[in-house]
């Protein structure tokens, strides 16, 4: 049993008192900064990435992973107790959750929010364990075509998915491709578009074009809101769900769960997905038994996507881990967070470094635990936390900012970078151009060029390379299928009402 | 011509900008061919590419109409108070050192609130000073530079 041993490696790894400490750290950190609201588990990551620099690689990593749950289930909460979504994969989550709340039964929501996520981590970090070594093997056989279309594929899947217009999500995705490929060409050694900056000859640092674009962008907006909060503080109520509740949302967690990893391995995938899916899914399903109508506070339309975004949420590390490529902003994040510390992501990791590899699997189950066993008693905690005015909230979210985008390099270049690229966020925002494929472009622009410039280089000028390898064509029919599919009338309209749903 | 959809005009003049923009300076680069792509190459199709969309959206922003096409004014006195005070921070960052900075940081950007309250920021700016100093620098030992240039000597 390969898998017994490698997730027994795992769990050694994973169970080092240091270990446990960042995880617990990591989730509690996570779960502070995700209650916020209006900050979501990418602007939380890109926040709290530099306080796992002095940490060693494994970690940092499973400090981060830990951050992730834990701003997840952050959002979920605010979500619940407030109807402000941290980011888009809890945006269903208020629908039935708020209303449940505002019925007396915020206590079961957030209790059953809680026992679906473990439920589905569980079952998640199994099928990571268990699908990681088999398509490691598959990436061993790829060339830098069959990496390239891959690449394609990752960004049309991520395109497919952005709420907004299909068009201007590939064109921010090419906007993060071109800002990618800043400072100096690896190849011929010239400095691109660095303008004599010293400083953008190592190119724009990503640390700080993520906080600009997401964390600060996002606190410009929130402060033109005047506050009409309503948080429902004095009647959380039990934390468990009767027994009613809970027999009637296991199927729900179910299917979320199921549907979740599915469609977190996808390219473009992940949480978000996950949870539309899984409550659109959700409400076809029960409808008609439901004593209480979906929209109304039914506690499957929180059961389901909150399993489901957190099964998705974790099986989006596959592709990460086994090929180095993210599937979407956050996985973009980690892959940033492992370069910082000198390893490059693919598949070499799992065999170069097998204890970071199956430590971070191993912790993910634990992360899951830890948010059970811990923030359902600190729930009292995140709420106080909610009742505190944004006026004091925001200069502190700021400090933390400021602080970890300079850590990054030392240098105070990276801070002012981040005031520009806040500013540019804030003008994407008016303009509702989505920052999540920009920033997966600019991950994947200098690996894009690089895999095209191989692929060239072998082929000898031929483009058709991409179409004549099987498995690289392969992927672009399916990059190609994805496309047509989302433009046809009939899916257009369902998925303009599907993200409509949720405004 | 009357502008429809001003969100889909004005990102479609963006990508345009952006995209002339990218592929006008990778002009100085050298271009390659195909088989040994220079410096120029990438950046130029994908300039080239991104005009062609901005064209797109553009012109969909003039034909298209939506319900919520227009821009919405920008608040450009929280913005400036907002990004202003982290421009400050990275200004006062390597002469006044981090405590100072932090303080700095922490009273200008609360100006961006509507309900600004002298005495609640300068407990806010102390406060956070202090929490940097035992988290970042005592707990995590983030290098930063803590005190005024002038002491450290």
């Amino acid at each position: 049993m390969e898998l017994l041993s490698n997730l027994a490696l795992g769990f050694g790894t994973a169970l080092s008192i240091t270990n446990l400490f960042y995880a617990l750290m990591g989730c509690l950190i996570g779960t502070l900064i995700g209650v916020l609201p209006g900050i979501g588990p990418v602007a939380t990551l890109a926040m709290l990435l530099p306080t796992t620099y002095s940490l060693d690689p494994t970690s940092a990593l499973i400090m981060l992973a830990g951050i992730y749950y834990g701003a997840q289930y952050g959002g979920s909460t605010t979500s619940i107790l407030v109807n402000i979504p941290g980011e888009s994969s809890s945006v269903v989550t208020c629908i039935d959750g708020y209303q449940m709340a505002r019925r007396g039964r915020a206590g079961a929501a957030l209790g059953i929010a809680a026992i679906g996520s473990f439920v589905a981590g569980c079952f998640s970090t199994v099928l990571v364990a268990a699908f990681a070594p088999p398509l490691t093997e598959l990436a061993f056989k790829f060339g830098p075509a069959e990496y390239f279309s891959l690449m394609v594929l990752g960004l049309i899947g991520a395109v497919v998915l952005a709420s907004g217009s299909l068009i201007k999500a590939i064109g921010m995705i090419i906007l993060g491709l071109l800002l990618g490929i800043v400072g100096t060409d690896v190849n011929s050694g010239v400095a691109r578009f660095s303008f004599d900056v010293p400083e953008l000859t190592d190119g724009l640092g990503f640390v700080g074009v993520a906080m600009g674009v997401f964390g600060f962008a996002e606190i410009i907006a929130n402060l033109e809101k005047k506050e009409h909060r309503e948080v429902f503080t004095s009647k959380i109520g039990s934390l468990l769900p009767n027994r009613k509740e809970f027999f009637y949302s296991l199927p729900a967690i179910a299917r979320g769960t199921l549907l979740g990893s599915i469609l977190g391995i996808l390219p473009g995938g992940g949480a978000l997905l996950a949870s539309f899916a899984s409550y659109t899914f959700e409400k076809k399903v029960s409808e008609k038994g439901a004593d209480i109508p979906f929209g109304q506070g039914n506690i499957r339309g929180v059961a389901s996507p909150e399993s489901a975004n957190n099964a998705g949420a974790q099986t989006s590390f596959i592709p990460m881990l086994t090929l180095g490529i993210p599937p979407n902003a956050v996985m973009a994040l980690m892959i940033g967070a492992m370069t910082i510390h000198n390893i490059q992501p693919g598949p070499q990791v799992m065999t170069s470094n097998p204890s970071l590899f199956w430590g971070l699997i191993a912790s993910m189950w634990i992360g899951n635990l830890m948010l059970v066993i811990l923030n359902l008693p600190l729930v009292g905690l995140w709420v106080q936390l909610l009742k505190l005015p944004y006026r004091l909230l925001y200069p502190a979210i700021l400090v933390f900012c400021a602080i970890g985008v300079y850590a990054v390099n030392n240098t105070t270049f990276d801070v002012m970078l981040t005031a520009v690229f806040g500013g540019i966020g804030y003008l994407f925002h008016k303009l509702k151009c989505e920052p999540a494929p920009l920033i997966l472009g600019f991950i994947l622009g200098p690996m894009m060029e690089e895999n095209l410039r191989r692929a060239m280089l072998l082929s000898r000028g031929d483009p058709t390379t991409f179409v004549t390898r099987p498995l690289s064509l392969g992927l672009l029919l399916a990059a190609a299928a994805l496309l047509v599919l989302v433009m046809l009338p009939a899916i257009k309209s369902k998925r303009e009402v599907a993200f409509q749903e949720s405004d | 011509m009357k502008i429809r959809n001003e969100k889909d005009f004005w990102s479609g003049v963006m990508f345009i900008a952006c995209g002339l923009f990218f592929a006008l300076f990778a002009m100085k680069y050298d271009f390659g061919t195909a088989q040994r792509m220079g410096p120029a190459y990438f950046p130029t199709v994908l300039g080239a590419i991104l005009v062609v969309i901005g064209v797109v959206v553009a012109a969909g922003g003039l034909t298209r109409d939506s319900a919520d096409g227009k821009v919405e004014r920008f608040f450009l006195t929280e913005m400036s108070w907002v990004l202003g005070s982290v421009v400050v921070y990275g200004l006062l960052l390597k002469p006044a050192g981090a405590l100072i900075a932090i303080a700095a940081l922490v009273a200008i950007s609360s100006m961006g609130s509507h309900e600004f309250r002298w005495k609640e920021v300068i407990l806010l700016a102390i406060a956070m000073a202090a929490v940097t100093w035992a988290v970042f620098i005592w707990g995590l030992g983030v290098s930063i530079p803590v005190w005024p240039a002038l002491m450290e000597r």
